[in-house]
């Protein structure tokens, strides 16, 4: 009796908990190369009591688990802008940003200059060449992007875009602002990774898969709830059952 | 229910979306306006367990962390500073840049800003100046006889006076240009400040080198596409209403919690 309000209060803790990672995925629906996660559950046993002096054994118990918020790593969809600082990157590519806490991966390839004509993400932080941040002196203009990554203004090429990728890129933490940190090293990105110049990566969040989830979500809370009052319930009803009987 | 001011940060994302695209429609026929473009960010996540992290004593370990985000963030509203098309006026003061260049405009509080609205006219003195009547920098003065001014691309303006063969040098009008023109600071009326994102002003003329070239009897339309800002208009609202449903699942999700136990 008591174990199904216990169970029922798990499940409830762990759908409240995949709402909050729906609706982060929604809030970041114009975000972009923002990448959605989703919610994964598991089974969590109860241990038994190990002593057999009663009869029947121990049974154990499922309660819910969260295990995890994996990336959805798919591309998003390719918007052409028009300006010649947007780079979105198409394959499982990441360019590198400099922070003051070390290095920082993003898929948000609108860059600007500062005003020291330094290539920064729109926070302004560097992004990094691959011999080391790209800067451009005050007399250059019509800067471009090429397809690989080569960055140039009228004056010549001035770097080449450091893009890189990850053995396990479901592993990469979201650090906020359009980041991701990874624990193991980056390695450069294979050929295959291109760059798409004048154009946006938009976030890949499936807003009919997230609101679908979202109603399955909030039914599935609903069920539980209702299972809870009626196990209340019938326990209220026993123990005022028991009570009437005249011993 | 975290999910309930997350899913509010993207309510009022999306509200700055729609407030910064009627603004783009507002200005589709306003001279020399470049459109804006609004980031977002995502926010800080919560980590309640890092991928990575030991599983067991054999060194096994968890594949991917727990990570609860916590909504959107507005980055920046940028300028896309990207050419407009140029229109044909057929006026002599109407001047488009094609290019990088901004006019110089002195305004009657001795301030500089730029614009890149090239519609002048001459005011009761004969001097250039813009719609509103400030002046365009270097401060340029037709002769009251003058039969036809001439400007060409490098911004060098010429009068054709009576009695005079060659036509007379009146000055040449100034273009200058920044190392990031998407920081510079918009003040309504088609006008920008410097700050301290866009870097100090350089001087030059049409012509030199990254300033661009100016063309008489012109005008430089805004960059603004209809058809792009109307479909990103209806994308914005839909995303708002989307983030509207979670809140109200997160509600109801809440008052199931609330009626569990009618005591």
């Amino acid at each position: 009796m008591e174990n199904a309000l216990l169970i029922g209060l798990s499940r409830q803790v762990a759908l409240a908990r995949e709402l909050d990672v729906i609706a982060n995925n929604m809030a970041n629906v114009g975000t972009n190369g923002f990448k959605a996660r989703s919610a994964r559950f598991n089974e969590y046993l109860m241990p038994v009591a190990r002593a057999d002096a009663f009869r029947p054994a121990d049974r154990s118990l499922s309660y819910v688990v969260d295990k995890g918020t994996p990336l959805d790593l798919s591309q998003g969809m390719i918007e052409l802008t028009g300006n010649p600082l947007d780079v979105a990157l198409k394959g499982d590519n990441y360019l590198v940003v400099q922070t003051p806490a070390g290095e920082r991966y993003t898929r948000a390839g609108s860059l600007t200059l500062d005003k020291q004509g330094k290539l920064v993400t729109q926070t302004g932080l560097p992004v990094m060449g691959e011999a080391g941040p790209i800067a451009f002196g005050s007399s250059e203009h019509s800067m471009r992007i090429a397809a690989d990554g080569t960055v140039s203004s009228d004056q010549g090429t001035r770097g080449k875009l450091r893009q890189v990728s990850f053995a396990d890129p479901k592993a990469l933490a979201s650090e906020g602002s359009n980041l991701f940190s990874a624990t193991v090293a980056a390695k450069p990105a294979g050929p295959e990774a291109r760059l798409e110049p004048g154009a946006i990566e938009r976030s890949n969040v499936k807003a009919v898969v997230e609101l679908t989830r979202l109603m399955e979500v909030q039914r599935n809370y609903q069920s539980v709830a209702n299972m809870i009052t009626k196990s209340d319930e019938l326990r209220s009803r026993a123990i005022s059952r028991l009570a009437d009987q005249q011993a | 229910m975290r999910a309930m001011q997350t899913a509010a940060t993207g309510m009022m994302a999306q509200e700055m979306n729609v407030q910064v695209i009627s603004n783009n429609i507002a200005n589709v026929r306003t001279t020399g306006y470049k459109r804006q473009q609004i980031h977002f960010q995502d926010l800080l996540y919560e980590h309640f367990r890092r991928a990575g992290s030991a599983t067991s004593d054999q060194n096994t370990q968890a594949p991917a962390g727990t990570f609860i985000g916590s909504g959107v963030k507005t980055v920046s509203t940028g300028r896309a500073m990207t050419q407009g098309n140029l229109t044909p006026t057929d006026k002599p003061y109407d001047l488009a840049i094609r290019g990088e260049g901004f006019f110089r405009v002195r305004m009657p509080d001795g301030r500089t800003t730029y614009s890149r609205d090239g519609s002048f006219d001459l005011d009761s003195q004969g001097q250039l100046v813009t719609r509103d009547g400030y002046q365009v920098e270097p401060g340029i003065t037709v002769p009251n006889n003058a039969t036809s001014v001439s400007i060409n691309a490098q911004g060098i303006v010429e009068a054709m006076v009576p009695g005079q063969t060659a036509p007379q040098q009146l000055g040449q009008i100034q273009l200058v240009r920044f190392v990031n023109k998407v920081g510079l600071e918009s003040i309504g009326d088609n006008l920008y400040l410097e700050t301290a994102a866009s870097g100090q002003p350089i001087d030059g003329f049409g012509g030199g080198e990254g300033f661009g070239t100016l063309q008489q009897n012109y005008l430089e339309e805004g960059n603004v596409q209809a058809v792009t800002e109307l479909s990103s208009l209806i994308a914005a609202q839909r995303a708002y209403e989307m983030n509207s449903k979670v809140i109200t699942a997160a509600d109801q999700m809440m008052s199931a919690t609330t009626q569990m136990f009618r005591g």
